[in-house]
């Protein structure tokens, strides 16, 4: 609540460090911000090709599905990376000027979620095509999408403060983050749909219980189900998995707001 | 009510935790038994400040100053006691922190304003007159990587000072840009003053200093040494702490036959004095101990600015004066009269070496500051004899 009204209070200077983050990333490029989009569209063009190329016939795996996982995916990545950085790479701020600690990593999920929109633009017409184009349409429930965007961009918030704060009191965060990220990435459904891990659920059924936790599971298969109309899944290990992070919201604030008062002795 | 009040402000350093922390730090200090090793930046420290006085902060490099001003400002939180301030803080120690290399000087002093916790729409309004500070009118779509780092500097004192805080805290930034900007700044902590503001400056001008303040806190080793007027605060730094505690950038070398036991800075009554006018005599003297019969020494002395200009050196020897032999306890005075030097800081060093210079029996470099005032308003470093007349036209 305290962090809702100073962020409130700050949001001018909020705003400002995160048109700072995206003014800043793209200045000196050729193509500017259209990289947001490019970057995730050749990364989504390439597991398609290789799936396509590696997984053969048998696989059924929808271009739409990844283009969404890849995108929602992408997110995530861009608020760890930068929310990483969001001290250790203002040292000089964090030193010398007295704001709300809170608002480096939160303009850094600002940013983020600023170039997440922008790919949306992008997405949504691609999808709504693709289905199109194997004679579905993009279902009505693509309207509900905000809410889930919001839930999406709190779930990063938390993740950028855990991740922002740890980096300032061990710099083997950085590493651990880099192996985290890709252990995360394949146990995700990003670049294949939940359907995929069908015949392990079979076999293990607390395997896929646990699967479920993974918030990031029922976000992506959240953005799937209400763009492409796939089944909603509602286990108790997915409903569990959309709640924890909800609990674990008061820790990660308290534990931010104990751990900020020492950044400026550490950086 | 008091602007800012410390009680029983105290801030430790963990001496392991300096450098960048890994984990590996982190677990050892798990298993470590046995007390760590501790450094307290500041300790101890309790006072407090009206509203509406310019508080100079002096002491030696490492003694807390800039811990002092953090633990004000908010940017460190204290180990232990309390520290308040009344009113909105501003502090002058984060020039260009927060600025983006990549963006433009108009982008920045908004990002910058923002940072300070000014509004944009005063921003806006103030923006013409920001950059006619700075001047830096036709610079200022370039990107601030491309600034040298006077412009750079420029333009960040520019946005802070459009600050309007009620406490202004100052760290040593008055020594940045040339004369020109700096005086610029000058008049603008004097606007604040004026204003009512409660100023704290930090600087090792100390004769800035002592025109500005209405009162020093003289801080050593993390404590509040001293409290009182500028002037004798300042006297006390330089007289005790600066010449002793070898805080100063002092150099002392020699045989020591001859010693140089005390010097005593005397003023034109006679009384011991760090502060010299400039027109009046100054006297030096030289207390001496020699270890056996020493046949025609030479006694030396030389000045130097604050900033170590080398000014001037003379000795007994240029000026044609043969002292035939020393032994045991003496004293040699030198009088300068009259002192043609300006307001500053500047250093005396004394020297006794041999008639032929080969022998250096004690040589103190830079060992004695001393402040000059000059209250008729001349500039530069010395006094020169000068006078003007009217000359019928050719």
């Amino acid at each position: 609540m305290q962090a809702l009204i100073t962020t409130w209070r700050h949001r001018e200077l909020l705003w400002n460090l995160a048109s700072r983050d995206l003014k800043g990333r793209y200045k000196d490029s050729v193509l500017g911000l259209l990289w947001t989009v490019l970057a995730p569209l050749f990364m989504a063009a390439i597991y398609i090709f290789f799936l396509r190329l590696l997984g053969g016939r048998g696989l059924q795996i929808s271009m739409a599905d990844i283009i969404i996982g890849v995108f929602a995916w992408q997110f995530t990545v861009q608020c760890v990376t930068s929310g990483m950085a969001a001290f250790t790479g203002n040292a000089n701020l964090v030193k010398k000027v007295f704001f709300p600690r809170i608002l480096l990593p939160m303009s850094a999920v600002l940013a983020a979620l600023v170039n997440f929109l922008l790919m949306l633009v992008v997405q949504l017409p691609l999808i709504a095509f693709l289905l199109w184009h194997s004679g579905g349409m993009l279902s009505v429930w693509t309207l509900a999408l905000p809410v889930l965007i919001v839930y999406h961009t709190f779930f990063n918030l938390l993740l950028a403060l855990a991740i922002s704060a740890a980096n300032v009191y061990f710099r083997d965060t950085q590493h651990l983050v880099g192996l985290g990220l890709s252990a995360w990435f394949f146990v995700s459904p990003v670049m294949y749909p939940l359907a995929f891990i069908h015949d392990l659920a079979q076999k293990w059924p607390w395997l896929e219980n646990l699967y479920q936790l993974n918030p990031l599971t029922v976000i992506i298969t959240g953005y799937r189900t209400l763009q492409t109309g796939a089944p909603l899944v509602l286990t108790p290990a997915a409903i569990a998995g959309w709640l924890w992070p909800l609990a674990a919201a008061a820790l990660v604030f308290w534990l931010f707001d104990r751990a900020q008062r020492n950044f400026a002795d550490l950086l | 009510m008091n602007a800012i009040e410390a009680q029983g402000l105290g801030k430790r350093y963990r001496k392991a935790g300096i450098g960048a922390p890994t984990l590996r730090d982190a677990l050892k200090r798990c298993f470590r038994r046995g007390p760590m090793e501790d450094f307290w930046a500041v300790r101890n420290l309790s006072f407090a400040i009206e509203p509406g006085r310019t508080i100079g902060v002096i002491g030696p490099n490492g003694s807390g100053k800039s811990s002092l001003l953090g633990l004000i400002a908010g940017t460190i939180t204290p180990t232990e006691g309390t520290v308040r301030a009344y009113g909105r803080i501003s502090s002058l120690l984060e020039l260009g922190a927060g600025f983006h290399p990549n963006l433009s000087g108009r982008e920045n002093v908004f990002l910058n304003a923002a940072i300070l916790g000014i509004q944009r729409a005063d921003v806006l309004k103030r923006f013409d007159a920001i950059v006619e500070f700075a001047g830096l009118r036709e610079f200022i779509d370039m990107p601030v990587k491309h600034y040298s780092s006077g412009m750079y500097v420029r333009l960040a004192f520019a946005v802070a000072v459009e600050m309007n805080p009620d406490v202004l805290l100052v760290d040593e930034v008055l020594a940045v840009g040339d004369t020109a900007f700096q005086n610029k700044c000058l008049n603008r902590i004097l606007d604040f003053k004026r204003r009512g503001k409660t100023i704290l400056l930090v600087s090792h001008a100390l004769e800035t200093v002592e025109q500005f303040c209405d009162e020093v806190l003289l801080i050593n080793k993390g404590q509040l040494v001293r409290r009182g007027p500028p002037g004798e605060v300042i006297f006390e730094y330089l007289h005790t702490l600066l010449a002793h505690v070898g805080m100063l950038n002092v150099e002392e070398y020699g045989t020591h036959e001859v010693e140089i036991r005390k010097v005593r800075l005397l003023d034109r009554a006679g009384q011991e004095s760090v502060r010299f006018t400039t027109g009046e005599p100054m006297y030096v003297d030289v207390h001496y101990h020699a270890q056996r019969r020493i046949e025609n020494p030479v006694f030396g002395f030389s000045l130097k600015t604050g900033n170590g200009i080398y000014l001037f050196g003379s000795n007994t020897q240029l000026l044609n004066q043969r002292i035939a032999a020393i032994e045991g306890d003496g004293v040699m005075r030198l009088t300068i009269n009259p002192l043609t030097l300006m307001a500053g800081r500047f250093l005396l060093s004394l020297a006794i070496h041999s008639w032929d210079h080969s022998v250096q029996y004690h040589r103190q470099e830079d060992c004695y500051p001393f402040l000059v005032q000059d209250d008729r308003g001349h500039h530069g470093i010395v006094q020169l004899q000068s006078a003007w007349e009217a000359r019928p036209a050719p």
